[in-house]
């Protein structure tokens, strides 16, 4: 195992963030900001209807040669999604409509114009007959009922239906003395980053090249999906994402407005714009969540949870994003049900719904947030059958550190780690003791107290093997690193990934401080440019600092045994008797500094020993130890005070305790656990987009679509274990996801535990005061 | 389109601008000034934030047109601002920003409430803080950040560069 | 989201700015629109919910930031902002209400451009001013080509965004009686999300000597409504009534069970702080 170099400036050290200062100057720059000369700016014509076929479109006749309808972009094919899943029905998802629109804002003409007012003037110029069709929007009713086929080829509007089932439900069904039965629902979100989706596209007729800058998280796997699209080598496309304002899985798939955009800059002169707008956000950026659940659980009087059988209905939307589709979503909460937990009995039916709505991709905890709130709820609600702490009852659930390494009834493998210890620590964080006394105390004012918890665990930094098995077309298991020394002794680390926020400019560079001894000062990471870094996977699936930060220390140690020998042999002694340290090359009678090293590297080969070749730039990729993932977890306290006069739920505290091995940066590390956290709670209490019965949205601006404020927000308290897994480098963990899962369930299990008096639960996100208010009805009404 | 005069981080600008331009688009586009973002276009997330005479106003509400003469100040015109560097220094060492995007309008933001005294419990700059939008951070650090930022300052003058006493404009 | 091509013009002074507006009610073709502080009126030109063909931009006109102060009232121009109003920087003729209430209105960076007058002219069901001012028993004053004339702010809106003001009036001040050393006033307003619009609003004042007293509610999906009941109770002094007697004021109306539950709770709320 790993001893950490204790200069403060590597592995474990809070280093102050290298990419601060452009960005506290204005000095940033998304895409918006790049500015090149003659670009013209793109709005699109949209589809008000959620389902409607295409009759005319009619272009006023001035406006020819700025407006592109697919038609006047052959080249630009559909988008496929074929993931590898037996069932799944494949279908392409053209980026300008063809002959029908699917859902509220797709695409279907792109107008060109000096500037965005009036390529928005142009659009709206344009005008499109439709034939309306019946709109799809029931997802539950669409599993049996089919007014009309969002893809007609289908027969029906599933992507696919799949059944798991392990263990033996039936027999637990029959004999078990406890059982408890809810339905679940957490509402659509759309993620809102604060910037939005852009892209500036233009071909660079030297490097015969088309260079798209977008925002986007997988700059590698964009290029590949245009070369795809638009039929071009990937070596003619260069795609760079600059700095990025936030993510979390929206943009990582490629949306049909990269693909028209790219086509664009094919056919005019000039480089192409287009800024999403906020509506625009609403409308047709990746949608998410959307999750239906009914669950059965068996459990023994002491509330041992013998078994679960559960439906569960996504929604998701009207076409699969390209690479994947929406199984993904719908795979990682089946498989995340069970939790934590010792469960052995578990079915679960799932139908991934097509609906004519905006499609749906990953947002931060993919399925994960949806199954631990349909788990977490339900655990309480076994605790309350047999009467005795819903705290209890998790922890004697819960797979414990001695069963490590253990794999989950639906096959996912826990490495290490003591869930039970983490629920005791976050009790102890909440004061749990002090909570219950000011419970039974009252408050003046009449509101309802009551504290919730939630426990998951997270696969991160999975790999092949795991990845394959879930049927992706593109196996994200391994990262890339290109390390080179320049002749200055300065440092270059070129990956695959690409940091919108989650501070890997800074990481990266401890690591290869770590391992080489120089300044992180003195190091430059280069990301999200594949013009630039060798073939990586992108920053998903909270993978970045396993696999990237296992790349850059693999890619730093081949580095530095070159480095080692050209160091020895200018000391004149054996590599053997050399290291790296404060940015030279020690050895027992003296050092020469690294610069030294490098400059005999690039510019003095005479001086090389025998066997050695110029240059320090060295190429590899990494791996994890294990393709199963590493699995970092917490569990989450939250307190709350709800008014029963209103409904309204004020969080009065909220606790972590989170394990996710060894952390590179801690300060980083709880950055990410407060950011996902109050993203949770922006599913708990306030997000969602809902639909009429037309198909029309009815949150299009961040006026209905509340995201959490400062003002709402409780100061999150954080507290760690430390279990590092034997599979990484360092011993580290993803856990960049893992804030937002558990927010719902605690918050929701705190709503449960202030309004047990009044028999009230709820049991759907958003835990709005008009949902509080109605279950506190209905419980009055029951009684 | 109206010919239009102002004053950008100090300095005179003349241009001619069609009236639906916005400030933000006119200062990001026209001037180059691109620290100012464009989070929402209606007035909720506070990202365009910059100054106009000394106040907090919302650059994609406002047109250039109707900001002929004023005194407009961007996030990149604070080089000597003595509330602005303590800001700085400490939203670095308290991680208050990861992608950056909500940034300069916070920065903004957190300078005119501390110049305002409004930083003196963490409730009152969370209020403060409401019309800022951080989808990153969850805001602990940045309200951390403000309040060291305040206390650093805490028992000098609070003044600009400018030696001018803040005030708001009727 | 960019806005609609418009035209721009700013006027010298009330009565040409009037002026301009009577000729645009006048002519079909044109659809003219005043703005102040635009907080409102550019955001939905951004979303192009509102296309203006002209724009009368009056958030310099002096004599719309003017202020004057007699023994019994006070007069604060149509352009006077929520954040001066906030600041105090201007006569406060409610003890203490009106500042509290631009405290608690949106964001600080919306309050340093958007006017009282503005407010009152969009008359968003969801907004602070056409509440409170409609409990302070304030009066709008009008400039249209003929002259002034004065409304009372309980009557001047008459719906969702729809008020009596006429096509080619412009609101010129707005008249606020003074609340007496003794009175007393309370004001609840529920958002989910601080600086948000209100679900639900309630103010109320009692002035015992000025023999007044008024509970009114916002966010009603319509013109401030006045509670006459409780109003009447509220006068009186008699507390213990007030929460039957809002309740039957709420009786009847175009309200679900989750709105008149929050609108119960705020007008409670309202009257309790009057009353303590």
């Amino acid at each position: 195992m790993h001893a950490p170099s204790n200069t403060g400036l590597g592995v474990g050290a809070s280093l102050l963030r290298k990419e601060d200062a452009r960005h506290l100057h204005g000095r940033g720059q998304f895409v918006s900001d790049v500015k090149l000369a003659n670009t013209q700016d793109v709005a699109f014509v949209r589809s008000p209807h959620a389902h409607a076929r295409i009759k005319t479109i009619t272009i006023p006749p001035d406006a020819e040669g700025r407006i592109f309808t697919a038609r006047d972009l052959p080249r630009l094919a559909e988008m496929r999604a074929v993931p590898q899943v037996n069932g799944f029905k494949v279908s392409g998802y053209p980026p300008l409509a063809t002959h029908k629109v699917r859902y509220v804002g797709d695409a279907i003409a792109a107008c060109i114009a000096p500037t965005r007012a009036e390529a928005e003037d142009l659009a709206n110029s344009v005008s499109v007959d439709f034939e309306v069709l019946p709109a799809v929007i029931d997802a539950a009713a669409a599993i049996t009922k089919t007014p009309s086929l969002v893809h007609e080829s289908w027969g029906n509007n599933l992507f696919i239906e799949r059944v798991f089932q392990e263990g033996n439900l039936d027999e637990v069904a029959r004999t078990a003395e406890v059982v408890v039965r809810r339905t679940y629902r957490m509402n659509r979100h759309v993620a809102v980053p604060l910037e939005g989706r852009a892209v500036l596209a233009y071909r660079d007729h030297r490097l015969d090249e088309l260079v798209v800058y977008t925002s986007t998280q997988v700059p590698h796997i964009i290029r590949l999906g245009l070369s795809e699209v638009l039929g071009l080598d990937e070596r003619n496309i260069r795609v760079i994402a600059p700095d990025v304002g936030g993510g979390f899985g929206s943009k990582a798939r490629l949306s049909p407005e990269e693909a028209a955009v790219a086509a664009l800059a094919l056919e005019v002169d000039h480089p192409v714009r287009w800024v999403e707008d906020r509506g625009e956000h609403f409308l047709a950026s990746t949608h998410t969540r959307d999750h239906h659940y009914r669950v059965t659980a068996y459990a023994d009087p002491r509330g041992r949870v013998l078994g679960i059988d559960v439906e569960l209905i996504v929604d998701g939307g009207a076409y699969a994003m390209w690479p994947n589709g929406p199984f993904l979503e719908t795979g990682m909460a089946a498989r995340n049900l069970p939790g934590p937990y010792n469960i052995r009995n578990y079915r679960v039916k799932t139908y991934t719904v097509a609906t004519n709505k905006s499609p749906i991709g990953p947002y931060r905890g993919v399925g994960r947030p949806g199954a631990c709130f349909a788990i977490e709820r339900t655990i309480d609600e076994v605790a309350r059958a047999v009467g005795r702490d819903p705290a209890e009852v998790r922890m004697d659930n819960m797979v414990t550190s001695a069963q490590m390494p253990y794999t989950t009834i639906a096959n996912l493998k826990f490495d290490s780690g003591d869930y039970p210890a983490a629920v005791k620590l976050c009790a102890e964080a909440i004061d749990l003791p002090a909570v219950r006394a000011r419970q039974q105390r009252g408050e003046p004012d009449g509101r309802l107290i009551g504290v919730g918890f939630a426990c998951y665990s997270e696969q991160t930094g999975h790999g092949c093997g795991e990845w394959v098995s879930r049927g992706s077309p593109f196996i994200p298991g391994y990262e890339s690193c290109t390390a080179q020394l320049m002749p200055d002794g300065t440092l270059m680390l070129l990956v695959g990934i690409q940091s919108h926020g989650q501070g890997l400019e800074t990481t990266l560079a401890q690591i290869a401080h770590e391992e080489l001894g120089i300044d992180p000062a003195k190091i430059s990471v280069r990301h999200g440019d594949t013009g630039v870094s060798p073939f990586g996977m992108g920053t998903i699936a909270s993978r970045s600092i396993v696999m990237a930060g296992g790349a850059v220390a693999h890619t730093s140690r081949l580095l530095r045994e070159k480095i080692l020998k050209i160091g020895a042999h200018l000391l004149q002694c054996d590599p053997g008797d050399v290291r790296c340290a404060g940015g030279k090359v020690v050895g027992r009678s003296g050092a020469v500094g690294m610069d030294e090293v490098a400059r005999v590297a690039h510019l003095r080969m005479e001086a090389l020993p025998q066997g050695v070749e110029p240059l320090l730039t060295v190429t590899s990729t990494y791996q994890p130890g294990i393709d199963t993932g590493v699995y970092s977890y917490a569990t989450h306290a939250a307190v709350v005070a709800v008014d029963p006069a209103t409904g309204l739920v004020e969080l009065l505290d909220f606790a972590v305790a989170e394990d996710c091995g060894t952390m590179i940066n801690p300060m980083i590390v709880e950055g990410q656990v407060r950011g996902g956290v109050v993203q949770g709670i922006g599913t708990a209490l306030y997000e969602e987009i809902p639909y009429d019965e037309q198909g029309q949205p009815l949150a299009g601006t961040l006026a209905d679509y509340l995201v959490p404020g400062a003002a709402e927000m409780p100061a999150i308290k954080i507290v760690h274990l430390h279990t590092p897994t034997p599979y990484t480098e360092y011993g580290v963990k993803g856990m960049g996801e893992g804030g937002a899962i558990a927010p719902p369930a605690a918050i929701a299990n705190a709503v449960r535990d202030a309004l047990a008096p009044l028999g009230a639960e709820v049991n759907e996100t958003p835990l709005t005061p008009r949902r509080v208010l109605a279950a506190i009805r209905q419980a009055q009404a029951n009684r | 389109m109206t010919r239009i005069r102002m004053r950008v981080n100090g300095k005179a600008v003349v241009d001619d601008v069609p009236p639906r331009l916005s400030l933000a688009d006119f200062l990001r586009e026209r001037r180059n000034l691109t620290g100012t973002h464009l989070g929402c276009e209606h007035g909720v997330c506070g990202a365009c934030t910059i100054l106009v005479d000394g106040e907090p106003v919302r650059a994609c509400l406002a047109f250039a047109v109707a900001c002929d003469e004023r005194d407009v100040r961007t996030i990149e015109g604070f080089a000597d601002d003595r509330v602005m560097t303590a800001l700085r220094q400490a939203f670095h060492q308290h991680h208050g920003l990861q992608c950056g995007f909500c940034t300069p309008g916070m920065l903004i933001t957190a300078r005119d409430l501390i110049r305002r005294n409004r930083a003196g419990s963490e409730k009152e700059i969370r209020k403060e803080l409401a019309g800022n939008i951080c989808r990153c951070t969850g805001y602990t650090n940045i309200v951390a950040a403000i309040s060291a930022a305040a206390a650093a300052l805490a028992g000098g003058e609070e003044t600009d560069a400018g030696g001018t006493q803040h005030k708001a404009t009727v | 989201m960019k806005p609609a091509a418009f035209e721009y013009v700013r006027p010298k002074s009330l009565g040409e700015a009037v002026g301009i507006l009577s000729a645009a009610a006048g002519d079909a073709q044109v659809e003219a629109q005043v703005m102040a502080g635009g907080q409102s009126l550019v955001a939905m030109m951004n979303l192009r919910v509102a296309a203006p063909d002209l724009l009368i931009d009056i958030a310099r006109l002096d004599e719309l930031r003017a202020v004057s102060e007699t023994s019994d009232h006070v007069v604060l121009g149509a352009c006077v902002t929520h954040a001066a109003i906030e600041d105090r920087l201007v006569p406060d003729p409610s003890r203490g209400l009106m500042p509290d209430v631009a405290a608690n209105l949106a964001y600080r960076a919306v309050r340093t451009r958007g006017t009282l007058g503005g407010s009152l002219a969009l008359s968003d069901p969801a907004a602070d001013w056409p509440t409170v001012m409609a409990a302070l028993a304030a009066q709008v004053i009008l400039r249209g080509p003929g002259g002034e004339r004065s409304v009372d702010a309980v009557d001047f809106a008459t719906g969702v965004y729809e008020t009596v003001r006429g096509a080619d009036e412009i609101i010129a001040s707005i008249r606020i009686p003074k609340l007496s050393p003794g009175a007393r006033w309370g004001y609840a307003k529920f958002c989910r999300k601080s600086g948000e619009f209100a679900n639900s609003i309630a103010a109320a004042v009692r002035d015992p000597d000025r023999d007044y007293a008024r509970l009114v509610l916002g966010a009603v999906n319509g013109p401030p409504l006045v509670l006459e009941r409780t109003s009447s109770l509220l006068l009186a002094g008699h507390g213990e009534d007030c929460r039957q007697a809002i309740t039957e004021d709420l009786q009847g109306l175009d309200f679900d069970d989750f709105q008149a539950s929050l609108h119960g709770a705020m007008a409670s709320r309202a009257v309790g702080q009057v009353l303590t």
